[in-house]
């Protein structure tokens, strides 16, 4: 196998893991918006809910997550899932538990913002929702930024736990040319290896640049 | 089909695992799809090929019988740690990739047995090591939840003599650390042996002694009689018409052991 072969079996590779985070990144950004509602809310019922779910997807391995959410159905419940859950389950079971930190994040973000901006907003006539999406968000976006990066990155490298439930991402694909006959051997993980740096490079260039442009006070 | 029945089991020294069960009406999956659960690193019965397409013996016996049945055709790579589990939720029918039959004989629905199998012990050439006497206190590695981990257990007199069993999640990584030195031996299936310790000539030894002996088989979910039935037919067909001798003659180079094959007439 040359050199070239294995550098476009692992592109290939990184189609699926690239696949995974976008999904998860867009899902679970908006899912965590909810939970962070859902662990502010007034109803006590809603909140401890809320509360026990971060504190399960907090609480267990996601790589134990993965195979209750993608055997779960089948095995503990008897339902016959459809035929491409194996992909569907690694996304769901990626964005339940990537929501539950981002909700903690967005929370911790808007709770920063101080209890006068919201009676100042209130004696101008805003409505709650107005509040909310003029004064709190922009701010609380500013303010969780530098930990969402954090877990934006952690994101890219969890997405080699899919292999668990056998979705072949870049990682598992790596494994399978390093044992292959012919391959490159070693050399397969080195450049994985740079794969996953350079994307992440890029992500972290990306995020800072939001923060930048966002930065319009100072 | 009686006749063949019979030739083969007698070839492979009378061992029959036929284990039909009687809850079998349940676990009946639809005829019309062979979705072939494998490990991807697990050359010569199933692995990447440069294409990307997977490729192995096994696989390329599953594709044949899929061929001559008329069937649609899958192959999965599964986690081989949750092969029971994808076989037992439906997500795969069949587990085809060098799967031992000896030993798990009442958990699951088997064909006939078609390869003769040993479970070896691989050893670095500079080590000095030549019978399985001399693993006493030494570290031995294999793979997760395989038969080589059963062979171990079952073998109370070595396992009791080794100074630990390394179980890792694939074999690639075994003869990793043996390469390194971090474990002194790894115990394998022979097809498995033989293909990574190809073209290493000198590197590393096989020990003559086996830990086990052992035969390969299709695994199928307990009671799948229907689906075993449809595939056994065409497996031992297959081996007696050559085409199984023609598939395996393309794998002797990734370490298939063609004297192993335990349907063929010899």
């Amino acid at each position: 196998m040359t050199f070239q072969t294995m550098v476009g079996m692992l592109a290939q590779g990184f189609l699926t893991t690239l696949a995974i985070f976008f999904l998860t990144l867009v899902g679970s950004l908006l899912l965590g918006l909810l939970v962070s509602f859902g662990r502010m809310s007034h109803f006590t019922i809603v909140r401890t809910i809320i509360k026990v779910y971060i504190s399960i997807m907090r609480g267990t391995p996601l790589m134990l997550q993965l195979m209750v959410v993608y055997f779960g159905p089948s095995l503990l419940l008897g339902i016959t899932p459809p035929g491409n859950w194996r992909f569907a389950a690694v996304i769901v079971a990626f964005i339940i538990n990537y929501a539950a930190y981002f909700g903690e994040i967005y929370r911790s973000g808007i709770e920063a913002i101080p209890a006068g901006q919201r009676e100042a907003a209130q004696v101008l006539g805003y409505t709650r929702v107005q509040t909310f999406i003029k004064i709190i968000l922009p701010q609380m976006i500013k303010r969780v930024l530098p930990p969402v990066t954090n877990e934006v990155i952690t994101l890219v490298k969890d997405t080699s736990l899919a292999s668990v439930i056998g979705t072949v991402e870049m990682f598992t694909r790596a494994k399978q040319i390093a044992v292959a006959p012919n391959s490159p051997g070693m050399m397969t993980f080195v450049v994985a290896a740079v794969f996953y740096y350079v994307f992440n490079y890029l992500v972290a260039f990306v995020m800072e640049r939001i923060e930048k442009a966002l930065d319009y006070y100072d | 089909m009686v006749l063949a029945l019979v030739l083969s089991v007698t070839a492979c020294g009378g061992s029959s695992t036929d284990t039909t069960s009687a809850d079998g009406s349940e676990a009946q999956t639809e005829l019309g799809k062979l979705v072939v659960g494998f490990d991807a690193e697990y050359p010569p019965f199933g692995f990447i090929a440069e294409d990307g397409s997977y490729d192995g013996f096994d696989l390329a016996m599953a594709q044949e019988v899929c061929k001559r049945l008329g069937w649609e055709y899958e192959a999965v790579a599964i986690d081989w740690n949750s092969k029971d589990t994808e076989l037992s939720s439906g997500n795969i029918n069949c587990i085809w990739n060098g799967f031992t039959c000896t030993g798990r004989e009442d958990e699951y629905t088997w064909s006939e047995p078609y390869v003769d199998n040993r479970i070896v012990a691989v050893v670095r050439a500079d080590s000095g090591i030549t019978s399985l006497d001399q693993l006493a206190g030494k570290t031995v590695m294999a793979q997760a939840a395989s038969s080589a981990v059963d062979a171990l257990n079952d073998n109370a007199k070595l396992k009791d003599s080794l100074g630990s069993v390394v179980e890792l999640a694939d074999y690639n990584m075994g003869f990793m650390e043996l390469q390194q030195g971090t474990v002194d031996a790894v115990a394998a299936d022979l097809g498995v042996a033989t293909f990574q310790t190809m073209n290493k000539e000198g590197d590393y030894v096989i020990l003559e002694e086996p830990i086990s002996m052992e035969q390969y088989a299709v695994g199928f979910k307990k009671g799948d009689t229907e689906l075993r039935d449809a595939v056994n037919d065409v497996l031992l067909e297959m081996a007696k018409d050559g085409t199984m001798m023609e598939i395996a003659q393309n794998y002797v180079d990734d370490g298939l052991v063609l004297e192993s094959l335990c349907l063929i007439e010899k």
